[in-house]
């Protein structure tokens, strides 16, 4: 029995500080009219600036854990927690104008997200399988009400119940999984279970076990054949609820993956690593093929979206540090531009036009050469082309396969890398080769820090490419290389 | 066969014919009616494993919420009885293979024969403490992180529903209680001071 | 006496129905969120039998958190449920097929 221990509040301030600001803006966002609905818009990302300056402030320099080990804090942590914190304020930046211009800037769609965030600040500093379950809940009950915000689109509900229902399945799949390794382990207590993995009484269960928790996890990544959920939700989503959910949570799947398969079941790497491999293959496969007959630039995005999930598990088939290091690297590249990439087409929407065609590309460059060239860069940078941030993140990857002994899997994901160029290229080029539908000069929304930190966003992706030496060796510091 | 085991037995057996009537009936009252069948026996079955307080709290949260919310869901849907019917049985042959291969695979792969081990006393009991007591210890100390925000779940649950299905219609005419009490006397009634008429002749 | 082999039976009995009731309902939605509830009734009964096997209240606690969340679950669930029915009329699985490709 664990005595409480004022220190403990010490360790998850961060936490503390932001559900203390999203009770504020519950309130606040109660007494403010709806024209008047920038004040929630500022206090949201404020509250998200703010967290991330207390968990940057209170990065320990080791693993801390509180409340018995259920939370751990660590270096992982603190940078998950920091994308996420990131990200998320880009999505709301760029979702602003699409859901006023539809009139679903509601209160709700702040504190849904930041309610999302709590859980995924949870996730990724789970120490034990109930945190893990509940951070992961928080996100996912957050994400499902999010879909079907637009009450009056038959395809938002659509996509809202097949989330639920296919979220809910990976959910039960996981907590199956989890009892499984409760009884054959006698804890709950991630460093406990890989303590006793090497001599417990009924290896069978913990087996079980781990199928099912792969299993569970596989859903929520959206790795093949567990993908069924990802497009349909990824295109009858509020483009600005596709900007977040589409971004962030990455990052705390794959948090959720490494807590589970590497702190809690890191004793079984033999067991998953080769599982993962398969579904490794698989999504690299679906998703690329898939996303070349697409002619919806947001289902184009969520089967892109799947073959990257495929690389991410690249990192994780050896079982090694530098592996995950690599991985939390992807993780990182990947969110930045799924969140610009998103953004994009939220910025070209107006009211009654969704420009999530691909077609509806067609000829941007003579309309607006500047944000043809973003969304460029964009596109070059999910496909791999140097020296993109996305290019080294693809390497590493690669690398880490590679030094782990699974060159087969290394030359699979290039083959289909550069089938993935394909439509990738045809996006550019609808841009730079086609004629434009309609004429004339874009008309882009007056909200200028949209416009901003799009632009910011979509060519830091440049910068960071020629960054990426400093933040890998941060990501390897991390896993303690 | 001892007591215990026969009741086990009966309940099991109840409850899993009840799960099988969830899926295969047509008409979603009567399914949602079966569960909570499912879930009553289920609710004995954990009675028999000694776990009192949780019997009791899926009795009182699913029957008693869960449950109700379902039936209420179903019967304000006005959901077509007759177009539910066709193209039903197309995965019904693929459905019932796939879930038995997958029980006889799990029972196999879980190895349930190595399994059949007897259980230890009760531990609440021996360490002399009810079995809510037992449970609130740890609950309430090693627990408490997950329980607040267990809370916090709750309340998006809360903040979820209500935009999604909050309607204001336009052109709807109803009461608005908080007005009706908030009237003050001047709202109703006012009072206008004006001159008294005067009869002709007269002087005022 | 009951061993720890028949509730982890029953446990994988009720854990096959809710799986084989997902995939032949094509009819309904709300027996789809029904099976869920009992897939996550399975899971419940494997963790109150292991707590009680191994005389650890860990798995007990679970399964209370696991009860709060269902509730929860339910209810959000509901909710985009009638929104659904609301836009399209219909909760017939075969119907909702906007989203293709």
């Amino acid at each position: 029995m664990t005595e409480f221990n004022t220190r403990d509040l010490v360790t998850i301030l961060p936490e503390l500080v932001f559900l203390g600001s999203i009770g504020a803006i519950l309130i606040v966002d109660l007494f403010i009219k709806p024209s008047q609905r920038i004040v929630t818009h500022v206090l949201s990302i404020l509250a998200l600036a703010v967290t991330a300056g207390f968990v940057w402030s209170a990065a320990p320099a080791e693993r801390v854990t509180a409340f018995g080990g259920m939370f751990v804090v660590d270096m992982i942590a603190t940078t998950l927690k920091l994308a996420v914190l990131l990200t998320t304020a880009l999505a709301l930046v760029y979702g602003r104008h699409y859901m006023q211009e539809r009139k679903l800037l509601v209160g709700e769609f702040y504190l849904l997200i930041l309610f999302a965030t709590l859980g995924m600040l949870l996730l990724v500093s789970a120490g034990n399988l109930v945190t893990a379950y509940l951070g992961l809940e928080l996100l996912a009950l957050s994400s499902y009400a999010l879909v079907a915000l637009n009450r009056d689109s038959a395809i938002a509900a659509e996509a809202a119940i097949k989330y639920f229902v296919l979220g809910a399945l990976a959910s039960g799949m996981l907590l199956y999984g989890m009892s499984m390794v409760y009884g054959a382990t006698g804890t709950l207590d991630l460093a406990r279970i890989v303590a006793a993995t090497p001599d417990v009484q009924h290896p069978n269960l913990l087996a079980v076990g781990v199928v099912f928790i792969v299993v569970g996890v596989a859903f929520k990544l959206g790795a093949v054949p567990f993908h069924m959920w990802l497009p349909d939700v990824y295109h009858g989503a509020p483009t600005a609820v596709t900007t977040f959910i589409g971004s962030a949570p990455k990052l705390a799947a794959f948090g959720l993956a490494y807590r589970l398969l590497e702190d809690g079941l890191g004793g079984m790497s033999p067991h998953w690593s080769q599982m993962l491999a398969i579904l490794a293959v698989l999504s690299l496969a679906v998703g690329n093929l898939f996303a070349i007959a697409q002619t919806n630039l947001k289902r184009m995005l969520a089967y892109s979206t799947i073959s990257h999930v495929g690389f991410l598990l690249l990192g994780f088939v050896g079982a090694t540090p530098a592996g995950y290091a690599a991985a939390m690297f992807y993780a990182v590249a990947y969110a930045l531009t799924a969140v610009v990439a998103f953004g994009m087409i939220a910025l070209l929407a107006r009211a009654g036009f969704e420009a999530d065609e691909i077609d509806d590309f067609k000829g941007l460059n003579q309309r607006s050469p500047w944000y043809a060239a973003v969304m460029a860069t964009i596109m070059f940078s999910l496909a791999g082309v140097p020296p993109l941030f996305g290019f080294f993140a693809k390497l590493l990857v690669l690398k880490s396969a590679v030094d782990a002994g699974y060159l087969w899997l290394a030359i699979v994901a290039i083959v289909f890398a550069i089938v993935g160029l394909f439509y990738y290229l045809r996006v550019v080029k609808v841009m730079y080769f086609d004629d434009a539908i309609e004429g004339g000069t874009l008309v882009l929304p007056a909200d200028r820090p949209l416009r901003w930190v799009l632009s910011v966003n979509g060519i830091a992706l440049l910068g960071l490419g020629f960054a990426s030496g400093p933040l890998f060796a941060w990501c390897n510091r991390a896993f303690g290389l | 066969m001892t007591f215990e085991l026969v009741c086990f037995y009966v309940f099991a057996a109840v409850a899993a014919a009840a799960a099988l009537a969830v899926i295969s009936v047509r008409n979603p009252v009567v399914a949602a009616l079966s569960l909570v069948l499912t879930f009553f026996s289920m609710a004995c079955v954990w009675l028999l494993a000694d776990a009192e307080f949780l019997a009791v709290a899926l009795v009182l949260v699913y029957v008693g919420a869960v449950m109700v919310l379902f039936l209420f869901v179903v019967m304000m849907l006005d959901i077509e009885l007759v177009p539910l019917r066709e193209t039903a049985s197309r995965f019904l042959p693929i459905g019932v293979a796939v879930a038995a291969v997958m029980l006889v695979e799990m029972l196999m792969l879980i190895g349930v024969r190595s399994l059949k081990v007897e259980p230890i006393a009760d531990p609440a009991a021996t360490a002399g403490l009810s079995n809510i007591e037992w449970l609130a210890r740890s609950l309430f100390t090693d627990y408490l992180l997950p329980f607040e925000v267990a809370a916090l779940i709750l309340t998006v649950g809360l903040i979820a529903a209500v935009p999604l299905t909050l309607r204001h219609r336009v052109g709807v005419k109803k009461q608005n209680p908080s007005r009706q009490v908030q009237v003050r006397r001047e709202d109703r009634l006012r009072i206008i001071k004006m001159a008294a008429e005067t009869k002709q002749g007269e002087s005022p | 006496m009951i061993t720890l082999a028949h509730v982890l039976t029953l446990g994988a009995v009720l854990f096959c129905i809710a799986v084989a009731g997902i995939f032949i309902n094509r009819k309904n939605v709300i027996v789809l969120l029904m099976c869920i509830e009992l897939m996550l009734l399975a899971v419940n009964t494997n963790f109150v039998a292991f707590s009680r096997f191994l005389g650890d209240p860990a798995g007990q606690v679970f399964v209370f958190f696991i009860l709060t969340v269902a509730a929860a679950e339910a209810a959000i669930g509901l909710a985009i449920l009638v929104v659904l029915f609301r836009n399209r009329a219909t909760i017939d699985v075969t119907d909702i097929d906007r989203l293709k490709g």
